[in-house]
């Protein structure tokens, strides 16, 4: 038998039928010794490789520990951001003054976000109730959100006309939405005696009146788009007349099969349930929209209120 | 006139492409690295040093690994590129390596940068050659690439290439 079939057998044979010569025995030698160089080689190596990966994994430890504490400092931020746009936000004892019964709903996809209402006065003492939706989300979004509060807190007790007041407002702000590249959905509304003055710039509303549904004429336009004339219209209102504001987050909002929940569906809940109470309503249309969709894709805002 | 020392794509692709079997180098890094070399252009030396010094940066003891990259990479060039044409014993791939067709055609640049990778000596009855390297490459990885190339063609039971300090021009190696 020679060396290559003895190495080749699955087990070795009796010593008597191995006939080895010199050569051989040398090959084989040189063999062992091969085989014992690469296992050191691959010894080292693999040792050098478990060497790294210890310390790939201290490193990911560290860069973890780094990371929580980047993540809490941040959340913290948030937190504090938050609470400092919650309080941006119009406080109820205005409300109280006001010639309706109202429920809202505001939830931003973010802790901070882009959908913002408020009530305000108008230089004539009118009551007015602005929708906005900023384009984006996040804490960009809540930043503009300040910025247009400010905007509006300082005209609105100048003028009485949505239309003075959003173009007024358009103009001296284009520069600055024309440099972030953002610019924001508005529906504004003031309520005069018996009559309601409206502004719709890309938001959403419809008024319930005498049980007839009036959707909101639109504007071609957003405010801090591009410049030009906005348009205001008006509609009578009535005692227990019904309005609905609201973003496109509700309306926009996709089922599994991209649906979408669309304008229609929710006026004609409002509508089917108008002569309910603005709370219940408003749970009802709250209800339907998250047994519809996915998942919600943008901030949301819904007000409903009753004269 | 100033020279800049360049190296062959192919050489650096198949150093990455050690890198990523092995698995010393992973991820996009690596991958765009690899997407961005030609096989048949030239790359300024430093797009090698990039490489390697991914390498001796993750590694306490780079030489064991570096060593095993220059394994791989002949490995591969038998294998699947065209070594096997080339040579047939695994000392042909010593001649070749020290010839004009081996290292110096994967290098170039003013004779200063480019160095030698020159066959001092070799007895094949004894199965033992020097080798000199004054090339810009790391030492262990050459020492890698001789054990990949000559254990490559199978005939050789037992490969020892030593050089026994990084500073070291001297390669001793035992075959057999």
């Amino acid at each position: 038998m020679k060396l290559d079939e003895f190495l080749e057998s699955r087990t070795p044979l009796l010593p008597g039928n191995f006939n080895l010569t010199h050569e051989e025995l040398v090959k084989f030698f040189w063999k062992y010794k091969g085989l014992q160089l690469d296992f050191e080689r691959n010894n080292t190596f693999w040792k050098a490789t478990n060497e790294n990966l210890t310390l790939a994994y201290k490193k990911l430890d560290e860069q973890e520990k780094e990371l929580e504490h980047v993540y809490r400092l941040i959340q913290e931020d948030l937190n504090v951001a938050h609470g400092i746009q919650k309080a941006l936000f119009p406080t109820f004892s205005r409300e109280k003054n006001m010639p309706f019964e109202l429920a809202f709903y505001n939830k931003q996809l973010d802790q901070v976000g882009g959908d913002y209402f408020d009530f305000f006065t108008t230089r004539q003492g009118y009551n007015a109730i602005g929708v906005f939706d900023i384009s984006g989300h996040g804490v960009s979004a809540a930043l503009i959100m300040a910025y247009l509060k400010s905007q509006f807190m300082l005209i609105m007790e100048n003028l009485d006309s949505p239309r003075e007041i959003i173009e007024h407002i358009n103009n001296i702000s284009l520069p600055f939405f024309k440099r972030i590249k953002r610019y924001v959905a508005v529906n504004l509304v003031v309520f005069m005696n018996n009559v309601i003055s409206y502004l719709c710039a890309g938001g959403f509303g419809m008024l319930i009146h005498d049980g007839k549904i009036h959707t909101f004429k639109k504007n071609h336009n957003f405010l801090g788009l591009r410049k030009g004339s906005f348009s205001e219209y008006t509609l009578p209102v009535l005692h227990n007349d019904l309005l609905v504001l609201y973003t496109d987050g509700i309306v926009e909002a996709q089922d599994e099969f991209q649906n979408d929940y669309s304008v229609k569906r929710l006026n004609k809940l409002a509508y089917q349930h108008r002569n309910k109470r603005v709370s219940e309503i408003l749970n009802i249309c709250l209800q339907d929209y998250i047994a519809f969709r996915r998942y919600d894709q943008d901030d949301i805002t819904l007000l409903i209120l009753r004269f | 006139m100033c020279q800049t020392l360049e190296v062959f794509g192919a050489l650096v692709m198949g150093y990455a492409q050690a890198c990523l079997n092995l698995n010393i180098i992973a991820g996009k890094k690596v991958t765009n690295f690899l997407n961005e070399i030609q096989p048949t252009s030239w790359y300024p030396l430093s797009r090698w040093s990039e490489l390697e010094k991914i390498v001796l940066q993750s590694y306490t003891n780079a030489d064991a690994i570096l060593t095993r990259v220059g394994m791989e990479m002949m490995f591969s060039w038998y294998n699947y590129g065209p070594g096997k044409g080339i040579i047939n014993r695994g000392v042909d791939f010593l001649h070749f390596q020290t010839s004009s067709e081996g290292y110096a055609s994967v290098i170039k640049g003013t004779s200063d940068q480019v160095g030698n990778f020159e066959l001092k000596s070799i007895n094949e009855d004894d199965g033992k050659a020097v080798v000199q390297s004054t090339t810009p490459f790391n030492r262990k990885m050459e020492c890698g690439v001789l054990i990949g190339g000559m254990k490559a063609p199978g005939d050789l039971d037992y490969v020892d290439v030593v050089n026994n300090s990084n500073n070291s021009d001297i390669i001793t190696i035992e075959f057999h």
